[in-house]
């Protein structure tokens, strides 16, 4: 048995991307909802399965109260921040596969920006009385206590390993921007920005300037996972399930690997990427768009190395080659990914991966039929390869 | 009695409850608010109540002649503070013999806490036929 | 500008302060209660009958309450001629405004008889500073007191004080009490132990070291039992960071987070203090330093190895 192709992506949906919804978490989580519920032909009394992130604020009880889905079989919570993201697609493939559920909907909805701030110290990460809690008791005490931060100093190994410069981070950013400019829904929508002023921003945490950084965001992002063969009677053409698959690596931590022998890796979604090739049967050259996780720009580097689309340290050369642009060989976050269009922890470039195949994204790519996903990274992260039916 | 260099002195432990700082203090009479009123010491920094100096000394001197026996004559007591000790803590006074010479004797002397070294000291006494 | 080394030269330069007699002569009931708070249980402090018969003949009072007798009590006020109170005066001015007591070197030339009636006396011995210590910038400050029967000195008590600026404890820990607070387990309460005692201990377990330490080996064998080295403390700079934004409870903009690969193989994770951040690189030679926060709390950090 395996979970290749079983389960479909039949809808999504979104709120706007703002930095002020003016409105409550729920609210958010319950709009996105029902905006994907719309897009797949289905109704609340359709679904029988929620998933989302452990760090999502509304319970799955509520979201189903609000929108007055009646019953649940399935209920899941998946965590380590945005590392979930594609997990909530595997749970819920996971689940229609087996029968444990018939149409399950992954979300993820927050003030991110007006209300609790990812980028600000967080004494109650700090502070959780747990394993993670005294984790961070060896960095937070110590002024390490912000995700800019812990990716900071991964960012200065990788650039001291492999001879890298900012600039090598800033086209990274520089793409995304690009991407973003001609994406209606992107916040950063008409505002591109030039390697230029990537290198004059301000410095967060150096080697990390502030344009190396994605924005904080409020927002939601729903999608419809049901099994293949039910998807195909729906509204909107099948997006395949084709691999889903969750990785942690050795010596783990969150945010925090910094004990491993290589600290410029990143194992983890090594791990991912191995069940994503085996799961889907396709290679790398298969892949026609990459939506890879970039809430910092020195992690979208690693991870093209870590998947394989190029050697160790050779990702600065990819990105300079021209490889990621719309026209290239591997386009990269065609709608501005989360330094372009939003954060929503991930979930808003699955929804791109489904519009690519589906062939309506603003920026489409021609002719995309498999698109790579990744979650979070720096955590225990996970991936999905969608393809058309 | 048979001392020499190295003797080991029995641990002796004090539980530091607050009727026990507050009691000391008062029967040291030290009158400091940090000694006996929680939220005087809180508001001025300290986590709780804490024993005294002066009682500091008194301990230490029961620590010694609580092995010493009645007939010994405390002749100094020299302490150096470390960690504070508050209320709920737990002492343990440790010692041992660091010189003899004739009836007299010198011994080293700690109190370990929660929080590390509280004390330590040296006292000089003699004891009578000691020496002998 | 105070010139603290002058008034204290003037104020030692007036020598003793009056003989003050105790409030109280020697007396029982005050023994009593002290030794009832105390739990000592020594004889000669309370039965006539053995005192009697002991080397001293008689009941007497425990040395270590030479100070007691002389204590100002519940609305005491130090004499006008204190020099103590006076150079805690000229110390508060010029911005040394706490007090902690280092040292009390008591020695007792005879043991006290109830009836016999002390009094004592001040003199300022001296002041050391301005010394930095681990609570902060300060003067150690050192008093001789004398207590006498008539004209007999029966004790005598070196104390001495550190008068220290909190102020100048905030270079290193600026908010100490907003500063994160570790989650301690009983895995990892050794380490913040030897923080506190200036060690920076690393779990062992045989021959393998590891940091952060957890409850089992590496190999996962549930029959060991882990120790811990205390480092040498030095190591280089394995990676690091300047962080200048957002503000991080505690500490002063910018500042800079550098994972440290000991000589003992093991990296630890701390601020790399009194440096310029231009002048940090990988491989940057480090040693331990400890920031003291408070009574309970001391974090490792580095500075650059001379």
């Amino acid at each position: 048995m395996t979970l290749a192709g079983r389960a479909a992506i039949a809808g999504i949906g979104a709120t706007e991307f703002s930095k002020d919804s003016g409105r409550s978490e729920l609210r958010l989580a319950a709009e996105a909802v029902s905006a994907a519920l719309a897009d797949a032909g289905l109704t609340p009394s359709d679904v029988d399965g929620l998933v989302t992130f452990t760090m999502d604020g509304n319970a799955e009880i509520a979201v189903a109260r609000e929108l007055g889905i009646p019953e649940l079989t399935f209920f899941s919570r998946v965590h380590y921040g945005g590392g979930a993201a594609a997990a909530t697609v595997q749970q819920a493939a996971m689940a229609v596969a087996t029968g444990v559920a018939d149409v399950v909907v992954a979300y993820r909805a927050f003030n991110e920006r007006s209300g609790h701030r990812f980028g600000q110290v967080s004494s109650a990460a700090a502070q959780q009385v747990n394993t993670s809690g005294v984790d961070n008791g060896f960095h937070y005490p110590m002024g390490l206590a912000t995700p800019a931060a812990t990716v900071a100093m991964v960012a200065q190994r990788y650039l001291h390993t492999y001879g890298a410069t900012s600039e090598d981070f800033g086209r990274v950013a520089v793409l995304d921007r690009k991407h973003a400019a001609t994406n209606p829904r992107a916040w950063f929508h008409g505002k591109p920005i030039t390697l230029e002023q990537h290198q004059a921003s301000r410095w967060v945490a150096e080697p990390l300037h502030l344009l190396d950084c994605c924005q904080e965001s409020d927002g939601g992002v729903a999608l419809v996972i049901t099994s293949a063969e039910r998807a195909r009677d729906l509204a909107q053409p099948p997006v395949v399930v084709a691999a889903a698959a969750q990785g942690s690596g050795p010596d783990q931590y969150i945010m925090t690997s910094y004990y491993r022998d290589d600290l410029a890796a990143l194992p983890e979604m090594g791990v991912v990427a191995r069940q994503l090739w085996r799961q889907s049967g396709l290679e790398r050259s298969d892949v026609d768009v990459a939506v890879l996780y970039d809430h910092f720009t020195p992690y979208v580097l690693m991870q093209l190395e870590e998947l394989g689309f190029c050697g160790r340290g050779e990702a600065k050369d990819l990105v300079a080659s021209g490889a990621l642009e719309l026209d290239g060989s591997l386009p990269l976050n065609p709608h501005g990914g989360q330094l372009g269009e939003a954060y929503i922890h991930g979930m808003n470039g699955i929804a791109e991966g489904v519009r690519q195949v589906r062939g309506t994204a603003v920026n489409q790519v021609p002719g995309a039929r498999h698109v790579l996903v990744t979650a979070g990274t720096g955590v225990p992260t996970s991936g999905l390869i969608l393809t058309a039916a | 009695m048979t001392i020499a260099i190295g003797t080991e002195l029995p641990e002796l432990t004090i539980e530091a409850t607050p009727t026990f700082v507050i009691s000391t203090a008062l029967a040291t009479r030290d009158f400091q608010d940090v000694h006996h009123d929680r939220d005087a010491a809180v508001s001025r920094g300290s986590k709780d109540i804490f024993v005294n100096i002066l009682t500091d000394t008194g301990l230490v001197q029961r620590f010694v002649t609580d092995w010493a026996g009645p007939e010994a004559l405390v002749r100094s007591i020299r302490i150096r503070l470390g960690v504070p000790c508050y209320a709920y803590d737990v002492l343990t006074f440790t010692g041992h013999v660091t010189a003899v010479d004739g009836d007299d004797a010198e011994i080293a002397v700690t109190a370990k806490g929660s929080l590390g070294d509280h004390v330590t000291g040296t006292v000089r006494v003699t004891l009578p036929g000691a020496g002998s | 500008m105070i010139d603290v080394e002058e008034a204290a030269r003037r104020i030692a330069a007036k020598g003793e302060s009056r003989p003050r007699l105790a409030r109280d002569p020697v007396n029982q009931a005050m023994v009593n209660n002290w030794v009832e708070a105390l739990g000592d249980a020594n004889p000669v402090y309370t039965d006539p009958e053995f005192a009697a018969s002991s080397v001293h003949g008689g009941l007497v009072a425990p040395p270590a309450m030479a100070q007691v007798w002389s204590m100002n009590g519940l609305h005491g006020q130090r004499a006008a001629d204190d020099p103590l109170g006076a150079m805690m005066s000229i110390l508060d001015e010029a911005g040394y405004t706490s007090v902690v007591a280092t040292n009390s070197e008591q020695t007792y030339h005879r043991y006290l008889r109830p009836g016999e009636h002390v009094s004592s006396s001040i003199r300022l011995e001296d002041v050391t500073g301005p010394k930095r210590t681990a609570l902060g910038e300060g003067w150690f400050v050192t008093t001789r007191t004398t207590w006498r029967v008539g004209d007999e000195v029966v004790a005598e008590m070196v104390f001495r004080v550190l008068k220290f600026s909190p102020a100048a404890r905030r270079e290193t820990v600026p908010d100490a009490g907003a500063v994160l607070r570790p989650v301690i387990s009983r895995d990892t309460e050794f380490f913040w132990e030897g923080t506190r005692k200036g060690e920076l201990r690393i779990q062992r377990w045989g021959d393998v070291l590891r940091h952060p330490p957890g409850p089992l080996p590496p190999d996962g064998d549930l029959t060991a039992e882990p120790d811990y080295v205390v480092a040498e403390g030095t190591g280089a700079v394995y990676s690091y960071l300047v962080h200048h934004h957002p503000q991080v409870p505690g500490k002063k903009l910018p500042f800079v987070v550098a994972l440290v690969e000991l000589a003992e193989g093991v990296r630890v994770l701390g601020e790399l203090v009194d440096t310029d951040p231009e002048d940090v690189h990988i491989g940057l030679p480090v040693e331990v330093t400890f920031l003291r926060v408070d009574d309970e709390l001391t974090l490792p950090a580095w500075k650059v190895r001379a």
